[in-house]
């Protein structure tokens, strides 16, 4: 509790740490460099590092030597999908980097091979992603650092930070970026508004509707945040490929789609067979588990007057598609209206029709498109692949997958403290903002660490408070 | 010699009539009138305010020969601003300044007039125990428990210098100081250390409309003007400036309390001390406090004046917060501003109406005072005035309070820039047992943020600084679930006696028989484990939570539910629980917040053992053999962080930071171990 300031190393002796004080967790990243390598190694440290090396490589037995490579398959945890086989390393505690039991991962460099063992990793009870330099700061607090290391310790650390900088710089300018920023700022109004009803409402003018408004301003971050960690699939889909369904009437073209034109060879995507008419049950369930479906129609059966259209492919894709509560509508961007037989049709009729088409929100984006002719392809192959480079994220611009399973990880301790923010919202309301900064504080390992001073600042300029 | 004694006999006069006239027959002290002629003394307290009460108090509790001198024996232990001790994160702060065996709980015990815990609603950890104060019973209480206190003597008179001489070689800083001199005394007093605790003193003056005077507090003397050469010529230390005020007094009879709304103390007042189980007001003594409300016709009258208001004029940089009715106004005008009449004591005729601090001539604050319904006939005893004074940036302080340069001196209270008085007793207790170690050559000490409010407090003054007066929140503490108000003994009394030695045996032996109790309490809980089916026929009650648990839970599982309370399972398990009565409701909230806690004592560990790398203040960065930019190497000689912890660094830099920190550390290390070798050489 109290503990003896020493004024002077000299004069009174330095307390040196003797072991890794603070570590109970444990923590996992990717150790080497990142970008495109033939070999990856992702480094665990923790208490939970055997339980870790006996789930993903299947040790079910004793573990390995210390300090010898052994070839395993290394499999999710969860799902016991083979992920990759690579060499495995133990290294027991105090005889490693960090002084604590640590294993190492050598797995095949591909972005796709790391997404998977990363996300694999981060499912794991107890284990979760390392912060900047936390390897090196266990190292040190288990007095495992001579005079030598500590002098390339900033610039390792730096290096580590610098990287992990820019990476989450490259994504903070981007949409990702806004949208984080958008949650913390939101979150911060939050806590302030709870933190000055806690210090404030006694003494001052702070309406009881202050926390109404929290109320529902958590439930909305909750809401944004879950369905945004149920979107972001993006790692899973590089590994697994994209799964495309081909949906439509009979005769509509669904087969001529797939055989005469080939799907782009675009990374990662894989082909699907078509869906026959096999029950409208199955059929729907085949669409909800989709990442991109092609609804095909038949140009010819669409009404002549352009401008019901628009109502008529509503009302088709009603049918096609399962209810909007299963999170797929119309107007999402896992869909698109391919309307084949488009030489069958005026042209005219087609070009009236298009313009109808574009002014259109509430739809997805329609390709005509002639199987027969290829007239349209070019058009519909673009649309197509930007879809699909969405779904997959760019795996030319660099490692996402570290950072994206860190954010992962924090965002869903996010939302798991917000939920002790409702939990004891009428009980104790101390415990209730508890979750609102521990909320914060997962967020803030994202978009930068919020400190004290920065609510109070909130509170400064949103309430008259006084001396 | 000669002058001393006669300075000393003087204030002894003047101390017997003190006391005789407010009738403190209670005078127990070993002191004889030779004490006076002593020249020496381990500490010496400069100011009888709420840190140097506390600072002198906890010094001579340590075992050192302490001397506390003031302007005015009077006036020690005077409440100069608001009557009240506590409220919502200042009330933890007296509970743990209690725990240490500090003074202001009990007095606030003895002088409340009108008890209240704040938060009631919000969650035990964030209740803000609360006091309205007669002010004559507060001083009356911090006089006779200082005069009774051994080892303490009180001298009236003003300092004119501190002395200071070469360092302790042994020591980091320049300068040591080695005593003080005052006024009209040509013979120096000497110490082993000093606590300045000037609170609004230092270069104050005073500001009411367009007219400032010299001072720091009115009706005072005039402001220390050679203590403050002292500080900033000869010590060379940084100083900043920082503003307060304090509102009119208004006659009670002139108010038309029928237009205010009544606010009731609570029904049974709770102490502040953990050593009192009552208060000395009865609860239906108490007094009640009046709220009320601003009018249009207030910010007319602040609108009007602001040309004939200094203070206000110079108001460029001021605080986040609205430190007076005029910066209300002008920061957020057309809304409504509370006002609270609060009670100045049991038989004084004045009201103090809280939160209409002002600083415009005394006629315009009579106008402004007439718009308000309830004050439409007020009369003004006492003018509102504001204070401009320095501080002493407090990042040139240790986390003991002691001055990085100077060996022996420590700051306390509005020195050091807070407000506030249990901010400045907090302060004042931890300085004063420092300033005691260190006169004893026993190592100084810091209080941990992740154990108390003092820590958190003292944390971030010595790490952050401050830009506007200091006052704590319950916000600023990250375990606030822990650091609760109900506990602050269980967390600081026993170190404070077994480690600090600021804790006497009495308040000792009951904090241990109560942590004691509790343990077993909680353990008793734990062993008496039932299914959930059972539990609802033994507790004859309808909790629909219960039905989703098919496992047995434990006392201490169900006393986390809402509607269950001790008494419930006392009465359920009377043969293993009834003992443990008179702990039910700290149970409760034991039973609630543990959870929570364990949750996050690895956070707390985390501070802790960063907290415990600390850096020698005497560090030479610049030219430190390790690889460093110079302009790192430049703000780490300017900053001198005191340890290597993180919780002020709130840059995205924090792993760089805490990289170099941890070099210039290690570097330390491995020249200590050099030294040591050496040293074994030598031999």
């Amino acid at each position: 509790i109290f503990f003896v300031h020493r004024a002077s190393p000299s004069a009174r002796g330095l307390c040196i740490p003797t072991r890794a004080v603070c570590d109970a967790e444990t923590i996992f990243a990717l150790s080497s460099g990142h970008g495109r390598c033939g070999v990856a190694v992702v480094r665990v440290s923790g208490p939970a590092s055997s339980m870790v090396l006996r789930n993903m490589a299947g040790l079910t037995q004793a573990l390995p030597p210390p300090r010898t490579a052994l070839l395993r398959r290394i499999t999710d945890p969860k799902s016991k999908e083979l992920l990759d086989r690579g060499l495995v390393l133990w290294f027991k505690g105090p005889h490693s980097f960090t002084g604590e039991d640590s294993a190492e991962f050598h797995i095949h460099g591909g972005p796709a091979v790391i997404t998977a063992v990363l996300q694999a990793l981060g499912s794991l009870e107890g284990v979760r992603p390392a912060e900047a330099g936390e390897f090196t700061r266990r190292a040190f607090h288990a007095g495992k650092l001579g005079l030598t290391e500590v002098e390339g310790l900033g610039d390792l650390i730096h290096a580590e930070t610098e990287a992990q900088r820019r990476q989450a710089l490259r994504q903070m300018d981007g949409e990702l970026g806004r949208l984080y920023q958008d949650w913390s700022y939101r979150l911060k109004r939050c806590l302030a508004h709870v933190e000055a009803f806690i210090d404030f409402s006694e003494d001052e003018l702070i309406e009881d509707g202050v926390l109404n408004q929290v109320d529902s301003s958590v439930r909305q971050l909750e809401t944004e945040i879950e369905r945004h960690l149920k979107d972001e699939r993006r790692g899973e889909r590089l590994r697994t490929g994209v799964q495309v369904v081909i949906a439509g009437a009979t005769n509509a073209g669904k087969s001529s789609l797939l055989n005469t034109h080939r799907v782009p060879p675009s990374r990662g995507t894989t082909r699907r067979p078509l869906v026959e008419r096999e029950g409208v049950r199955r059929a729907r369930q085949r669409v909800e588990q989709a990442d991109l479906t092609l609804v095909v129609v038949d140009s010819t059966q669409l009404p002549p007057d352009p401008q019901l259209v628009a109502a008529f492919l509503q009302q088709h894709l009603s049918t096609v598609l399962p209810s909007p509560e299963a999170g797929m509508t119309a107007a999402s961007d896992k869909v698109l209206l391919v309307l084949n037989k488009s030489d069958l049709v005026p042209e005219e009729q087609r070009e009236r029709t298009e313009g109808e088409l574009r002014e259109r929100p509430g739809l997805p984006p329609a390709c005509f498109l002639s199987c027969s002719t290829s007239t349209g392809l070019e058009d519909f192959l673009t649309v197509l692949q930007s879809r699909v480079k969405t779904l997959c994220g760019d795996p030319l611009s660099g490692a996402p997958s570290l950072t994206q399973a860190r954010h992962r990880a924090h965002l869903q301790q996010s939302v798991q403290a917000l939920n002790q923010y409702h939990q004891y919202r009428d009980q104790d309301l101390a415990l209730a903002a508890e979750g609102v900064r521990l909320a914060l504080t997962h967020l803030g390992r994202i978009t930068g660490r919020v400190g004290a001073e920065e609510i109070l600042d909130i509170i400064f300029r949103d309430f008259c408070i006084g001396k | 010699h000669s002058d001393m004694r006669a300075v000393g006999k003087w204030t002894w006069l003047t101390l017997k009539l003190h006391l005789l006239r407010h009738n403190v027959l209670s005078f127990v002290s070993s002191r004889t009138g030779s004490d006076f002629t002593r020249r020496q003394y381990d500490v010496i307290v400069v100011g009888g305010g709420h840190a140097g009460t506390e600072a002198a108090a906890a010094a001579a509790r340590l075992g050192a020969e302490t001397l506390l001198i003031t302007q005015k024996i009077m006036t020690i232990g005077a409440l100069s601003c608001n009557p009240s001790l506590g409220g919502v994160g200042k009330g933890q702060l007296v509970r743990e300044v209690d725990a240490l065996d500090g003074l202001c709980g009990r007095a606030g015990d003895a002088a409340g007039v009108h008890f209240s815990i704040l938060n009631r609603s919000k969650g035990p950890a964030v209740w803000g125990p609360r006091a309205q104060l007669d002010r004559e019973r507060y001083r009356q209480f911090i006089q006779s428990e200082l005069l009774s206190t051994p080892r303490l003597t009180v001298l009236e008179g003003s300092v004119d210098e501190l002395l200071v001489s070469q360092p302790n070689p042994e020591e980091p800083g320049h300068h040591r100081v080695t005593g003080i001199r005052l006024v009209d005394g040509s013979h120096p007093i000497l110490s082993s250390s000093v606590v300045l605790t000037t609170g609004t003193f230092l270069s104050g003056s005073l500001f009411m409309g367009q007219t400032t005077s010299p001072g720091g507090r009115m009706g005072d003397a005039q402001s220390c003007a050679g203590l403050s050469y002292t500080l900033k010529e000869t010590l060379g230390l940084r100083v900043g400036r920082l503003r307060t005020g304090t509102p009119p007094r208004i006659v009670k009879e002139s108010v038309d309390l029928s237009l205010a709304q009544l606010q009731a103390p609570d029904k049974q007042p709770t102490p502040f001390s953990f050593l009192n189980t009552h208060t000395r007001c009865k609860p239906e003594e108490q007094l009640p406090c009046y709220l009320t409300h601003t009018t249009p016709g207030v910010e007319r009258v602040v609108r009007e004046s602001v040309h004939l208001n200094c203070h206000i004029q110079q108001d460029a940089k001021g605080p986040r917060y609205c430190p007076s009715i005029e910066s209300r106004v002008l920061r957020f005008p057309g809304r409504r501003h509370q006002v609270w009449l609060e009670p100045e004591g049991l038989t004084s005729d004045l009201l103090y109406p809280q939160g209409l601090s002002m600083t415009m001539p005394p006629e315009l604050q009579l106008r402004l005072l007439r718009e308000i319904p309830a004050l439409h006939r007020a009369e003004i005893r006492t003018p509102g005035y504001g204070v401009q004074y320095d501080f002493v940036c407090p990042t040139q302080l240790t986390p003991s309070l002691q001055v990085k340069s100077t060996q022996g001196l420590f700051l306390a209270g509005q020195i050091n820039g807070t407000t506030g008085y249990e901010e400045a007793a907090a302060q004042g207790l931890w300085a004063g047992v420092n300033a005691g170690r260190t006169a004893l050559s026993l190592p100084p000490m810091a209080l941990s943020r992740t154990q108390s409010y003092i820590g958190v407090l003292i944390d971030d003054l010595v790490g952050r600084g401050v830009t506007e007066p200091y006052r704590m929140f319950t916000s600023r503490a990250e375990f606030r679930t822990y650091l609760r108000p109900d506990n602050a003994d269980l967390r600081l009394t026993p170190r404070g006696f077994e480690e600090v030695g600021c804790v006497t045996l009495r308040r000792y032996k009951k904090a241990v028989s109560v942590r004691d109790g509790l343990q077993e309490a909680l353990m008793a809980l734990q062993s008496v484990a039932l299914s959930s089916t059972r539990w609802r026929e033994k507790l004859v009650c309808s909790l629909t939570l219960l039905y989703h648990v098919s496992f047995s839970l434990s006392g201490l599982d169900l006393l986390q539910y809402k509607d269950v309370s001790f008494e419930m399972l006392a009465s359920a398990f009377p043969e293993c629980l009834s003992q443990y009565f008179e702990y039910s409701q700290r149970l409760k909230i034991e039973a609630v917040y543990r959870p929570h806690c364990e949750k996050q004592s690895r956070e707390m560990e985390r501070i802790r053992s960063e907290e415990s790398l600390s850096l020698p203040s005497d560090m030479d960065y610049l030219s430190l053999p390790v690889s460093l930019s110079q302009e790192v190497r430049e703000i780490l000689d300017r900053v001198r962080p005191n340890t290597v912890s993180l919780s002020k660094t709130t840059t995205n830099h924090i792993s760089t930071v805490y990289a170099i920190l941890v070099k210039c550390y290690k570097y330390l290390q491995i020249m200590c171990l050099i030294d040591k070798l050496g040293y074994f050489l030598c031999q």
